[in-house]
C-alpha cells in the first residue's frame, strides 16, 4: 500500500514539473502559437456562437468576435474623438440632390481585397442590390426595400442611391453611428458566385480591412488574426491615410488574439499575469485590484474617477407609461426625481465617477453635453414651471441643481476649475425636494397615509426592475433609486431579470419602472435617436413594440419627430428642432437620467502602450467598436 | 420466459420516461416569459444604440418565420417528436442561426463525454477501491488517513476547488493555461498537447471532488457489509483476507456503486457548467446555459433530450446486468 502511493506521488511530481518545464520553455509565445511581442490580445465578453462564420450576412455571425473590427468595411466609418463621420470605402461624404432622394457617392480609389482584387463600384452595388434581392435570410431586406429604390454604378469609383422618397439621413443608416452597421461591403467577384449568399460561412473570408483570419477555436472561444502584407491597400491603409495621416511606420501588431475569458475572477488574473492586453468593461471595484497588482494596469484616467464618461448609452429610470395612470403622469414622474437623493444614487453605483446626464433620452457624452445640455440651462433655470392645482408653482430653482459638480468634487477632493469639473461630474443633476417631490405625488393622485401612499384607496406599490447579467452601471443605478424610493417611504419591490425576459418585458411594457437604457447620443442631428418615440408607433401593453419600450405619448414630440424625418440632418432647423424635442421631453419626463455611459476599460501596458486615454484621447476606449481598426496602428510594442 | 416479459416491461417504461421528459422540456420552455426574436433584436439594439422602427418590425417578421416559430405549438409538437426524438434532428439552433443545434451539440458533446467519462470512471475506481480498504481494513493507519482526506475534501464546494486549482496551478505558478487553449489546425502532436494541457485543471477538480464521496460511500458499504454473519463464517473457515475482502465484502458492497455509477454515467451527458465556465472548458454545460438565456428552444431541446435517453439508457442497461453480478437478483 506504502509503495504504491509512493509510486503514485512520484509520478504526479514528475508529471507536474513536465507541465512545468514545458510551459517555461514556451518563453515568450501565445497559447496560439505566435510570439508574444507580435500578438495583441484582445478580450472579447462571450465566446461566439458560430466558429468559423465571418459571413456578415448569414444570422448568427459574431461581428464583436473581431470581425467588424479588423475585417469588415464600411461606407462611412466614426471618428469618436471628433464626433464625426469620415468616408472609409466612400471619399468622402455623400452628394444629395435637393429632396434627398439621390446621393451620389464617391469611392476611395486603391482599397484592394484582400485577394489583391481592386475594391470597386461593383462591390458596392452588387453588396445593396444582393440585400435588397435575397428575400429570404438577410434581416434588413424588407427595410432596406422600403428606403432604397436602387442603386447604379456611375463609373469605376462612383455609385448612385436612389431612394424611395426623400431620405436625409443616408450616412446614419448606411455608415456607422456607434458600435459598428450592418451595411457591410462584401467583395462581388465572391459573393456574386454563391447560390445562397445566407448560408455561406465564409471562413476563409476575402476582406477589405487590414486583417484576415489565420485561426480560429472550432468551439468558438478565441480567433487570430493577420495583418495583411499589404495592410496599406486596406481600408485602413487607404482612408487610415486620408482621414488619420497612418504610413507604413504606423504598422500595427502582426497579430491580434481576441478571445473569450470566461469569469470575472479568470479575466482579472489574466490581464494582471499580462495575458490580455484589452479587457472589455470591468466594474471599478475589479480595477482598482488589478492596479493594486500590476501598475501597468490603467483605465481612460490615471486617477478617479478612472473612466470614460463618453459612451453613447447611458443609464437611469424608464417609466412603462402603456400601464396608465399614474405610470404615464407626468406629476408622478418629476416626483419620483426629486425623491431622490443623487448624490447618494452616484457614490453607490460607481462611487461618484461619472458625468450627470439627468435629461430624458439624449445623454450627456462630452458633445452632447456641449450641444444639449448647456444650450438647455437657460430655459431650465429660468423659463421652465411645474404647476400645481394647489397653487404651487416650481420652477428651475426647485427642481434643477446645478451645484452637483461641485459638491461631488469636494467630496471626492478633485481639484480643478469649472470647466474641468462640469466634464467630469456634468452640469447638474435632478434635485433632492422632497417637499415638492410630496406635493407632485399627491397632484398625480397619491394618497399619504400614516403606513404609506396610497393609489385609488389601495396600497401603491412600486415594481423596479433591471438586467442582471450584464451593465453593472444600470443594475446598481435601479438598486440605489429602490433605497432612495423606499427611504422616502414607499412599497417598493426589486426584481433582478435574466436576458431571457428582459428585452421581451421591455418590447411588450411588462414593467413598472426599470433600468432600461434609451438614452444615449452621438451626433448632433438626434432624429435616428428620437425616432422610436413616435407616438404613433405604440401599440398596447402586452403586444411587441416596434418604438419605444415605454410607450411615451406626447403628440408635439411626435409633431416634431415628423418634421425632423424631412429636413436636412446638419440644418440650423433640425438642431433647433432637437432643442425643442429635449424641452418637451423634459417636461413630461417619461424617464430619469443619471449618468452618462460610464465605462471602466482597463489597458495593459506591460507588453504594447500607446492605447488611447483622457491624456491621448485619439479616439475612444472602445475596443469592441468597428472603429478599433484605426485605433490599432497607435498600439505599439513596449521598447 | 420471465427474461423477455421483464424486457419487454422494462423497455416500455424506458420508451415512457423519455417521452414523458421530452414532452416537459418542449413545453417548458415555450411558457418562460422571454421570446428568441425580442432578444436578438434587443441584442442589436442595444449594440447599436437605437433602430429603425420600420427595419425593427421587418426584422421580427421575417426572423419569426426563419425561426420556425410561426406554427401552432401542437404542429411544433409533433415535427419534433418526429423529427428531433426519432431522428435526433432538432432543427436549427436559435442563438446561432442556420447552423443546426445538433451539428453544435456534436462540436461540444465530445469533450463533455471525454472530460466527465474519464473522470467518473477513474473516480470510480479509486474511489471505491480506497473505500473497500477504509471500510475492510477501518483499523489500518493508511485506511484512517485515506478516509480522513476524503472526508476534508469531499465537502469542498467544487467552485472554490476548482478556483483554489486555477489560482495554483494557473495563476501563481503558471504552469497551465487560465482558459483551455486548444490549437486544432497545428498538427495532431499540437492538438493532443494542447488539450491534455487544457484538461488537467478541469479533470483534477472532478476528480477530487469525485473520488471523495465514492470513497465515503464504498467505506460505509463495505464497513456493514465486512460485519455481516457471512464475512465471520468465511473468516472462521480460515479463508485469506484478501479472498474475503474481494468475493465476499466487494462483490456484495458494488451493486449499489454499480446502480450510482450508471446514473452518473448519463449525467456526463449534462455537462458542468462550472467547470466549463471557470476553466472556459468547451462542452454542452454552457451550451444549455446559452441556450436557456437566449430561449434557444431547438438548442435546449437537444442538449436535454440527450440528456434524458442517456440517463435512461444507463439506468435499463444496469438493471439488465445486475443478474450478472448479483446471481441472487432474478428477472422479474
Amino acid at each position: 500500500m506504502r509503495k504504491t502511493l509512493s509510486l503514485c506521488l512520484a509520478l504526479a511530481m514528475v508529471l507536474t514539473m513536465f507541465v512545468g518545464v514545458t510551459a517555461l520553455a514556451e518563453g515568450e509565445m501565445t497559447a496560439v502559437g505566435t510570439p508574444r511581442s507580435e500578438t495583441l490580445v484582445m478580450e472579447c465578453q462571450s465566446p461566439t456562437d458560430n466558429p468559423g462564420q465571418f459571413n456578415p450576412y448569414m444570422i448568427g455571425s459574431s461581428m464583436g468576435f473581431g470581425v467588424h473590427q479588423l475585417m469588415m468595411s464600411h461606407l462611412w466609418e466614426m471618428d469618436t474623438a471628433a464626433g464625426e463621420q469620415f468616408g472609409e470605402i466612400a471619399d468622402g461624404m455623400p452628394e444629395p440632390n435637393e429632396d434627398f432622394t439621390k446621393f451620389t457617392v464617391k469611392l476611395r480609389q486603391g482599397i484592394k481585397w484582400s485577394d489583391g482584387e481592386d475594391l470597386t463600384a461593383d462591390d458596392v452595388v452588387y453588396t445593396f442590390n444582393m440585400i435588397k434581392t435575397t428575400e429570404k435570410g438577410i434581416s434588413m431586406t424588407a427595410y432596406l426595400n422600403t428606403i432604397l429604390d436602387s442603386v447604379e454604378k456611375i463609373d469605376d469609383y462612383t455609385v448612385q442611391f436612389n431612394m424611395v422618397s426623400s431620405f436625409p439621413r443616408l450616412t446614419q443608416v448606411f455608415g456607422v453611428t456607434i458600435w459598428g452597421n450592418s451595411y457591410r461591403i462584401v467583395p462581388e467577384h465572391i459573393y456574386s458566385k454563391l447560390e445562397d449568399v445566407t448560408q455561406f460561412k465564409d471562413p476563409n473570408p476575402v476582406v477589405a480591412g487590414p486583417y484576415t483570419v489565420k485561426d480560429f477555436d472550432p468551439n468558438g472561444y478565441w480567433v487570430l488574426y493577420e495583418l495583411r502584407e499589404d495592410w496599406m491597400q486596406s481600408t485602413l491603409g487607404v482612408a487610415g491615410a486620408a482621414y488619420y495621416g497612418y504610413t507604413e511606420a504606423d504598422t500595427p501588431a502582426k497579430y491580434v488574439w481576441v478571445r473569450a475569458l470566461g469569469d470575472d475572477t479568470t479575466r482579472q488574473m489574466a490581464m494582471i499575469n499580462n495575458e490580455v492586453d484589452l479587457l472589455c468593461e470591468v466594474t471599478p471595484e475589479m480595477l482598482d485590484y488589478m492596479r493594486s497588482q500590476n501598475d501597468k494596469i490603467a483605465c481612460w484616467y490615471n486617477e478617479f474617477p478612472y473612466a470614460t464618461s463618453d459612451d453613447p448609452c447611458s443609464k437611469g429610470l424608464v417609466f412603462s407609461c402603456g400601464q396608465g395612470e399614474p405610470w404615464n403622469n407626468k406629476y408622478f414622474h418629476w416626483g419620483i426625481a426629486l425623491a431622490m437623493d443623487f448624490d447618494e444614487i452616484s457614490l453607490g453605483i460607481f462611487d461618484g465617477a461619472g458625468r450627470a446626464a439627468a435629461f430624458p433620452i439624449i445623454t450627456a457624452t462630452s458633445s452632447g453635453q456641449e450641444l444639449y445640455y448647456k444650450p438647455l440651462l437657460d430655459w431650465l433655470e429660468n423659463e421652465f414651471t411645474i404647476e400645481l392645482s394647489d397653487g404651487t408653482v416650481l420652477t428651475g430653482a426647485d427642481v434643477w441643481d446645478p451645484e452637483y459638480a461641485f459638491r461631488m468634487a469636494e467630496f471626492k477632493e478633485i481639484e480643478g476649475d469649472e470647466d474641468y469639473l462640469i466634464d467630469m461630474f456634468g452640469v447638474g443633476c435632478w434635485k433632492y425636494n422632497p417637499e415638492a417631490a410630496e406635493k407632485l405625488f399627491i397632484e398625480a393622485g397619491l394618497e399619504k397615509k400614516d403606513d404609506g401612499w396610497y393609489y385609488n384607496g389601495e396600497k401603491f406599490t412600486i415594481e423596479m426592475s433591471y438586467l442582471a447579467d450584464t451593465e453593472a452601471q444600470a443594475g446598481r443605478g435601479v438598486q440605489a433609486a429602490y433605497d432612495q424610493l423606499s427611504k422616502f417611504g414607499f412599497d417598493v419591490t426589486i426584481v433582478s431579470k435574466s436576458s431571457a425576459s428582459w428585452d421581451t418585458d421591455g418590447s411588450t411594457g411588462n414593467f413598472q419602472i426599470a433600468g432600461y437604457w434609451p438614452f444615449n447620443f452621438i451626433t448632433k442631428d438626434i432624429y435616428d435617436k428620437i425616432q422610436g418615440f413616435d407616438a404613433d408607433l405604440i401599440v398596447p401593453v402586452g403586444e411587441r413594440a416596434n418604438g419605444q419600450s415605454c410607450r411615451w405619448d406626447n403628440a408635439e414630440a411626435t409633431e416634431i419627430i415628423h418634421k425632423l424625418a424631412g429636413i436636412d440632418p446638419n440644418s440650423e432647423e433640425a438642431y433647433q428642432l432637437g432643442l425643442e424635442f429635449l424641452k418637451i421631453a423634459i417636461e413630461d419626463l417619461p424617464m430619469i437620467g443619471f449618468h452618462s455611459g460610464v465605462k471602466f476599460v482597463p489597458t495593459n501596458s506591460s507588453i504594447w502602450e500607446g492605447y488611447p486615454s483622457a491624456d491621448n484621447a485619439y479616439n475612444g476606449p472602445w475596443w469592441w467598436w468597428s472603429c478599433f481598426k484605426y485605433i490599432a496602428p497607435r498600439i505599439t510594442l513596449v521598447k | 420466459m420471465k427474461f423477455w416479459k421483464y424486457l419487454g416491461l422494462r423497455l416500455t417504461t424506458w420508451a415512457l420516461t423519455i417521452l414523458i421528459g421530452v414532452t416537459f422540456i418542449f413545453f417548458i420552455p415555450r411558457m418562460f416569459p422571454s421570446d428568441p426574436v425580442e432578444r436578438m433584436i434587443g441584442n442589436m439594439e442595444s449594440l447599436s444604440g437605437s433602430m429603425d422602427p420600420a427595419a425593427k418590425e421587418a426584422m421580427r417578421k421575417s426572423l419569426r418565420i426563419q425561426f420556425g416559430l410561426d406554427g401552432s405549438l401542437w404542429e411544433q409538437y409533433i415535427t419534433f417528436l418526429w423529427r428531433g426524438l426519432l431522428h435526433f434532428d432538432f432543427g436549427p439552433a436559435l442563438m446561432s442561426y442556420p447552423t443546426p443545434a445538433g451539428e453544435i451539440i456534436a462540436r461540444n458533446l465530445p469533450f463533455t463525454v471525454g472530460l466527465s467519462m474519464c473522470t467518473t470512471i477513474v473516480a470510480w475506481c479509486i474511489g471505491n477501491f480506497i473505500g473497500l480498504l477504509a471500510g475492510f481494513r477501518k483499523n489500518k493507519r493508511s485506511s484512517r488517513i485515506l478516509e480522513g482526506i476524503a472526508i476534508c475534501i469531499y465537502p469542498i464546494p467544487y467552485f472554490i476547488l476548482a478556483l483554489v486549482l486555477q489560482i495554483i496551478f494557473a495563476y501563481v505558478l503558471g504552469w497551465f493555461p487560465l482558459q483551455a487553449t486548444i490549437q486544432y489546425n497545428n498538427g495532431t502532436a499540437t492538438f493532443i498537447a494542447t488539450l491534455l494541457k487544457a484538461s488537467v485543471l478541469p479533470a483534477l477538480s472532478i476528480l477530487l471532488l469525485g473520488t471523495g464521496w465514492w470513497i465515503i460511500s464504498m467505506k460505509s458499504l463495505s464497513g456493514t457489509t465486512s460485519e455481516e454473519d457471512f464475512v465471520l463464517y468465511a473468516r472462521y473457515r480460515g479463508l485469506s483476507e484478501g479472498k474475503i475482502g474481494y468475493s465476499y465484502v466487494f462483490r456484495n458492497s458494488i451493486l449499489t456503486q454499480i446502480t450510482a455509477l450508471a446514473m452518473s454515467l448519463g449525467g456526463v451527458f449534462n455537462g458542468s457548467i462550472m467547470t466549463e465556465i471557470i476553466f472556459g472548458y468547451p462542452g454542452v454545460g454552457t451550451l444549455i446555459q446559452g441556450a436557456i438565456m437566449q430561449s434557444d428552444y431547438n438548442m435546449i431541446l437537444g442538449c436535454i433530450t440527450i440528456s434524458i435517453v442517456a440517463i435512461s439508457t444507463c439506468t435499463l442497461i444496469a438493471d439488465l446486468i445486475y443478474p450478472f453480478i448479483d446471481p441472487r437478483i432474478r428477472y422479474s
